[in-house]
């Protein structure tokens, strides 16, 4: 009854505002315009955390939050993930049985490449993701591809990113192919719909809830959360990829979980890495 | 005397609806809800809500703190509707329906009402 | 200025269909959540009482037939919810409890937890629906 009464009063108060708002924020193919959603998230963000900037988004929570950034400078001494990066290094510059290597399957031999992840596969009609690269590489060389969440496969990955460091994420929506903009919109919508018995968006906690106390844990924000991945997380003791983390948070809604390098998860990682265009790469990371 | 007015209450409410809430006193109930609310595989209302009872730990601040609700819930129904379904009043709210998504049942919702009403 | 009466005409049919938005869906939730279980209401002229449809029916003599049909339904309605897309964690657990139960012939407690499933699946659908139509109102401008 009270939200009837609210949108009356809305209606009646602007007659004209909630049909015309839609058409200016693009939430169907014909509207969507993923420059004016990318300035709209930072001028949020700017607004809600005055000060900082914009780059520093990269470091997650430790970004806006001044205690957690003591703590976390700490731990950064002697980062988590060295020894994973090294790993990391070693797996990516071991040949397959057949004599070929990672190397071979990537544009630059795979080095300085991160920030174009994902991008849009015209030929397959589909968001491509480094993880998905490399095991792709592995198969079509003859070996058993890896598991998407933890262990080598994150190494690999993090070993990349630690060559990109630095490079500012440049993810494209080719404009000749209407699919791509498609996987970006459905990526958005995913990122703002409500599911789950829990009822929650991944707005809810990285937008809203950004820097708000969850029991003791504070959701970082939205805006430069692909670039640190993989990361090290206290919480799970070990590496694991972006899509690792993405399958967790949707079992948290109370939905049955949907797999790691679902369709979904790429569309969405596709949505929220160009929301971070401009940021640097500074994967692997280290996160509580 | 309080007491006893309430265990009175409670037994009437058990007596309308015939058998669920089983004539728990009104102690009890409140003590149920106290459970419910901070346990972390149930209510976990602490998680976004402090409260001042001594058994909160690592409270959230998602949402406002249990204080005042009387005043801020004159009418104690109110205040359940609040909690069955917070996406009423704010379509955005974070807070999951507890009701409508039947996260705790009536008779935890009641219990948990209970609990923090009085603070 | 054709666009703006055509906008304000769609903006005055909106809010006639908001005016009578108050459904029977709307009512029961509303009474549902200030009084609980069992209580009884009017809307357009008729009377009823604030317990889901799927409670009723687990209100039926609990018997084998009974339990597996309210088993079978809530099933159902579980897998138009993962066909979409939207299935919440409880209903498949659920459901297996109450197979469980009526294995041994607990009849009342599988129609209890079918009931429970049944509706989860239910209100679960209604969620997509719902985040369907209004997820962008959620995104900052």
């Amino acid at each position: 009854m009270k939200t009837i009464k609210t949108c009356l009063l809305g209606a009646a108060l602007s007659l004209l505002s909630p049909l015309a708002s839609a058409a200016e924020t693009g939430f169907s193919l014909e509207t969507v315009d993923p420059e004016a959603d990318r300035l709209a998230l930072q001028a949020y963000y700017q607004k809600r955390f005055p000060g900082v900037p914009l780059e520093d988004y990269v470091n997650g929570i430790y970004a806006i939050d001044p205690d957690s950034r003591k703590q976390w400078d700490a731990l950064m001494e002697f980062p988590p993930y060295e020894f994973d990066l090294e790993e990391g290094e070693v797996l990516f510059n071991t040949p397959f049985a057949n004599g070929k290597g990672y190397a071979d399957c990537f544009e630059n031999g795979g080095i300085g490449i991160r920030q174009k992840y994902p991008y849009w596969n015209s030929e397959e009609g589909t968001v491509k993701t480094l993880e998905q690269e490399i095991n792709e590489c592995r198969v079509e060389n003859g070996e058993q591809p890896l598991k998407w969440k933890r262990g080598d496969i994150a190494k690999i990955s993090a070993y990349m990113a630690s060559t990109s460091r630095g490079k500012p994420f440049e993810i494209d929506i080719p404009e000749n192919d209407p699919r791509a903009l498609q996987a970006y919109l459905d990526g958005k919508r995913f990122f703002y719909t409500k599911r789950g018995q829990l009822n929650l968006s991944c707005a809810n906690c990285h937008l809203q809830g950004s820097r708000i106390y969850i029991r003791a844990d504070l959701p970082g924000p939205t805006l430069g959360h692909p670039t640190h991945f993989p990361v090290v997380r206290s919480k799970w003791g070990d590496i694991g990829t972006l899509h690792r983390r993405y399958e967790g948070c949707y079992r948290d809604t109370r939905s049955v979980p949907i797999p790691a390098q679902d369709e979904q998860f790429r569309k969405l990682e596709y949505f929220q890495t160009y929301m971070s265009n401009g940021l640097p790469v500074n994967g692997p990371g280290a996160r509580k | 005397m309080r007491r006893l007015t309430t265990a009175l209450s409670a037994a009437a409410v058990a007596l309308m609806l015939s058998g669920p809430v089983a004539a728990a006193s009104g102690d009890a109930l409140i003590e149920e809800g106290r459970a419910i609310y901070h346990d972390k595989t149930r209510g976990n209302c602490i998680s976004c809500h402090n409260i001042n009872d001594p058994v909160a730990n690592l409270p959230g601040n998602q949402g406002p703190m249990m204080v005042a609700m009387k005043q801020r819930f004159p009418d104690k129904r109110k205040l359940r509707a609040q909690i069955w379904d917070a996406t009423v009043a704010n379509p955005l709210s974070i807070m999951p329906p507890i009701g409508k998504h039947w996260i705790l049942s009536e008779d935890e919702i009641d219990a948990v009402v209970e609990y923090i009403y009085q603070y | 200025m054709k666009t703006t009466g055509k906008l304000l005409a769609a903006a005055l049919a909106l809010t006639a269909t908001l005016a009578q938005a108050q459904t029977f869906e709307q009512v029961f939730n509303e009474q549902r959540a200030l009084y609980g279980k069992g209580h009884e209401f009017t809307f357009e002229g008729q009377t009823y009482t604030t317990l889901h449809p799927e409670e009723l029916e687990a209100m039926a003599e609990p018997n084998r037939a009974n339990a597996q049909a309210l088993i079978d339904s809530a099933d159902a309605l579980r897998a138009q919810s993962a066909e979409v897309g939207n299935e919440w964690r409880d209903p498949a657990r659920y459901i297996k409890q109450a197979r469980a139960a009526l294995a041994q012939e607990q009849f009342q407690q599988a129609m209890n937890l079918a009931a429970r499933a049944k509706y989860q699946a239910r209100v679960s659908l209604q969620q997509y629906e719902h985040s369907r139509a209004t997820w962008h109102n959620a995104v900052p401008e």
